[in-house]
């Protein structure tokens, strides 16, 4: 059985490449796509630990992150199209109405 | 090096490598098929890590719906042109030295920790208790005086109550209230066994560990003689008599007897060992799944009659099939049985999220009365006065008209 540090190292990478694509890109849907990406990383590190325990809360943690990664997928989206709507632009260095 | 070390390492890789190439990619849309192939690999590592019913909701949720979502408002936006300047934002370098920082720290600790030695406490041991005594009558069964079970007939089979590993007094008491039986009883961590009472006169109490998964059925023999269960092949001759399981001792429990998937109890019986008397026949309906996987207890017990007599009746023991660490059945009977609660929580949860992308994308339409008094005032309002003072310039009655209030002349024409 392959040690369980080696999937962890794993979603710890996947999760740093996702969390510098929310960081660097200028593009809304490419910053909640990045998003995604770091949920995902989440998940391999909780199934990976729910496998070392022995115990399968770890995979219900995992099934509720999907469902409200889901709900979270539909809000966002709708937003970023009701912004572009308005602005015709999603990249995020320009929606800046909130800024004092 | 292992066949999972390997497809760990390839599988890995190209997970890695599609979150590199979504990070760096211009088009929207490659970075959106990006995003699927790491979500495919990050599927199969479920399955390498036992979790399929995950690998399969990750699959169907994740590349299915969201990313076809994601798909759909980057064509409907049309933002998967790349644009002319650079696509990174002016956080880039410290951006990367964070990240390089977060990997170093992570990855020191990962190292030093020890997870790989961590290891869950046993499970619990688990107690039920089975009442196969002939004269005892309905008993209430108290663990440290704390009652389990009230009423239990003969032939009945509590259900598996989940204690914490120790020492306990299990109390036998009657319905007049006095204890019949009391006994220590040792749990030890991650056991699973029966409380079995049996025995004619004053009841003994046998503790039977119920192993699962051993597959096969155990014969425990509570009757006053030794008994064998054996398969009549043939009714006409003796010699196709199979002994199934020969000469059990009275209180002693066999070794599994393996079952054939498609086996027919009808002409399964269990005899008296020294006379070869039959005492009791089995029934073809014998709820027993050999090709299910199932592990059971055959337990021969006496039965009182009415008339005073002294009968032999056979009950079975059914060890649960745990089901799969991480297979469906498995992840819905957590579910069902400790998150009920956050599940209705998600539930509402994706109902407000439904309700709140219908409210952010609707777009409001003027009522239709109010566009038409709007549009009409503006078709009429200029148009007005020049249409009532060309009528009363040219075919209106000139007395009543003071030319100074008409406009000059030419004023239509400006």
């Amino acid at each position: 059985m392959l040690q369980t540090e080696a999937y962890v190292m794993l979603s710890m990478v996947l999760f740093v490449l996702g969390a510098m694509g929310v960081m660097l890109r200028r593009n809304a849907i490419l910053v909640f796509m990045s998003v995604e990406l770091m949920l995902n990383a989440a998940n391999l590190a909780l199934v990976a630990f729910a496998r070392q325990w022995g115990n399968t809360d770890g995979h219900l943690f995992v099934f509720f992150v999907i469902t409200v990664a889901a709900a979270e997928v539909a809000v966002g989206l709708a937003l970023i199209v009701a912004i572009f709507r308005t602005r015709h632009n999603i990249n995020i260095d320009e929606l800046n109405q909130l800024q004092g | 090096m292992s066949t999972e070390v390997w497809l760990f390492i390839l599988v890995g890789a190209i997970a890695v490598v599609a979150a590199v190439m979504l990070l760096l990619s211009q088009n929207a849309v490659h970075a959106a098929l990006f995003l699927i192939v790491n979500m495919g690999c990050i599927a199969f590592l479920f399955l390498l890590l036992n979790a399929p019913f995950l690998a399969m909701v990750q699959i169907a949720v994740y590349a299915g719906a969201i990313m076809v979502l994601f798909l759909f408002v980057i064509m409907l936006l049309g933002a998967e042109r790349p644009g002319g300047r650079s696509p990174f934002g002016w956080l880039a370098p410290g951006a990367v030295v964070l990240a390089l920082i977060f990997l170093v720290t992570v990855g020191v600790a990962l190292s030093q920790g020890g997870i790989s030695d961590l290891q869950a406490p046993p499970a619990h041991p688990q107690l039920r208790v089975a009442h196969y005594a002939a004269d005892a009558g309905p008993l209430d069964v108290r663990l440290n005086g704390a009652g389990i079970a009230g009423g239990l007939t003969h032939g009945a089979v509590h259900e598996y109550e989940t204690l914490p590993p120790g020492e306990y007094l299990l109390e036998l008491v009657t319905a007049d209230g006095s204890v019949l039986l009391a006994e220590t009883l040792s749990l030890e961590p991650g056991q699973r066994s029966t409380a079995l009472i049996q025995g004619t006169g004053t009841p003994t109490l046998n503790l039977v560990s119920d192993e699962a998964g051993a597959g096969g059925l155990r014969i425990f023999n509570a009757w006053s003689d030794p008994v064998s269960l054996v398969d009549f092949a043939s009714e006409l001759s003796d010699e196709d008599t199979i002994v199934l399981a020969g000469d059990v001792a009275r209180g002693a429990l066999t070794e599994p007897v393996a079952v054939a998937d498609d086996a027919d109890f009808s002409t399964w019986a269990i005899i008296d060992a020294a006379s070869t008397d039959v005492l009791v026949r089995m029934t073809s309906g014998l709820p027993f799944d050999a090709a299910g996987g199932d592990s059971a207890t055959l337990v021969v017990a006496p039965l009182r009659r009415f008339e005073g007599t002294l009968e032999a009746t056979v009950g079975l023991l059914l060890t649960p099939t745990e089901a799969g660490f991480g297979s469906p059945a498995d992840i819905g009977l957590k579910l069902f049985n400790q998150y009920m609660l956050p599940m209705q929580i998600v539930a509402v949860l994706l109902l407000v999220a439904m309700v709140g992308a219908i409210v952010l994308t609707h777009r409001p339409k003027v009522a239709p009365e109010l566009e038409r008094a709007r549009l009409g005032r503006r078709r009429v309002s200029r148009p007005l006065t020049s249409v009532i003072a060309s009528q009363l310039a040219t075919d209106g009655d000139a007395d009543d008209v003071d030319p100074a209030a008409l406009p000059p002349a030419g004023a239509q024409e400006r």
